[in-house]
């Protein structure tokens, strides 16, 4: 009898925590204050500009700049 | 604050157009720089059999005594390698060879040949590398291309004061805050944008191309010119070489992939399909 219980409240237990354990999981999708992110465009605080024959994306610590630059990446 | 002079020096080398600036150092000091540049050239050049890097291709299978410098771009290329998953890889010079790419762009265009595919090996698979030496194996051959120019970019600013900038044909670097001290102004993407203590870099196959499908820019998991979808890209690093490393794997993990993997390596990037 008391093998009984024991199985009956063992079961008991591994299927509350198997669905409470669901239940967690699909209420919590996602977490966005969870470590180890890989860093994304909504959270980089980065600005999307465009122009002729793309898009150009600048981060906080890059600025844009109306004076005449006086080099290019464009040489090779 | 008062806008300072910047001491300007323009030259070709590397088989590209190369530009120093600085503020408050001497113009000996920017031509020392060029006389540093041709020296790493002449050693690091594919084009010339008797360069540091030629006899290094030409002896395979064997421990050779390599400089501190090509020591360092060797490793450097494991480096990229692995920060980009496989799609910067150094041992790319068989395929330029097959697509034609078998003399410097001055000497005439390359010769268009038949293209098949034949994927590159895993760079740390046939390139191991310790202290004063290194080891190729047998059918590899190493070009360093744009990774010895942000290195050199890298290595020049550094040398050239606490203002200074360097272009190795596109391959730029950057340290202190520029002569008007907001930064460093250049162009990228159709853009001006202040560079501070960073590196910049553009990946094209717009340039250095000799047909409809012949260009620079080899895919190692086909062995051939790539088609991605992206036609450039340019981004701003923390350093020249790790632009360009960055720049090239975006612009060959293409249009889906180059965004995030932009977001998450660059401080800016520049997608042009």
């Amino acid at each position: 009898m008391r093998t009984v219980i024991l199985k009956a409240g063992a079961t008991l237990l591994t299927v509350a925590a198997t669905a409470l354990s669901a239940l967690y999981v699909t209420s919590h999708l996602k977490n966005p204050a969870a470590p180890l992110q890989p860093t994304v465009l909504s959270a980089s605080g980065a600005t999307t500009l465009s122009a002729p024959g793309g898009t150009l994306t600048l981060g906080p610590s890059v600025q844009p700049s109306t004076v005449h630059p006086v080099t290019s990446t464009y040489a090779s | 604050m008062p806008r300072k002079t910047v001491e300007a020096h323009h030259f070709e080398a590397l088989g590209t157009n190369c530009s120093l600036f600085a503020v408050g150092l001497p113009p000996g000091r920017l031509l020392e720089g060029e006389f540093w540049v041709r020296r790493m050239g002449a050693r690091l050049t594919r084009f010339s059999p008797d360069s540091e890097l030629s006899r290094f291709n030409a002896s395979p299978g064997t421990w050779r005594d390599v400089s501190l410098e090509l020591e360092s771009l060797l490793r450097e290329s494991l480096h990229a390698f692995e920060m980009s998953s496989g799609l910067v890889n150094v041992a790319v010079l068989r395929s330029l060879e097959a697509a034609g790419y078998t003399r410097p762009m001055a000497e005439g265009q390359p010769i268009a040949t038949e293209l098949r595919p034949c994927p590159l090996p895993r760079l740390p698979d046939v390139l191991a590398v310790r202290s004063g030496a290194a080891r190729l194996e047998p059918g590899a051959g190493i070009d360093l291309g744009g990774i010895a120019k942000g290195w050199m970019a890298d290595r020049l600013r550094d040398s050239l004061g606490s203002n200074a900038l360097a272009n190795l044909g596109g391959d730029l670097s950057a340290c202190g805050v520029g002569p008007a001290g907001d930064g460093w102004a250049i162009g990228l993407g159709g853009a001006t944008v202040l560079l501070r203590d960073q590196g910049a870099a553009t990946s094209s196959v717009r340039r250095r191309r000799w047909s409809v499908e012949h260009h620079h820019l080899i895919d190692p998991r086909t062995g051939l010119p790539a088609r991605t979808g992206l036609e450039e890209v340019s981004v701003v690093a923390t350093t020249g070489v790790e632009a360009e490393v960055v720049a090239k794997t975006a612009l060959l993990a293409g249009p889906d992939v180059a965004p995030a993997y932009c977001a998450a390596h660059t401080l800016a990037w520049w997608l042009s399909p």
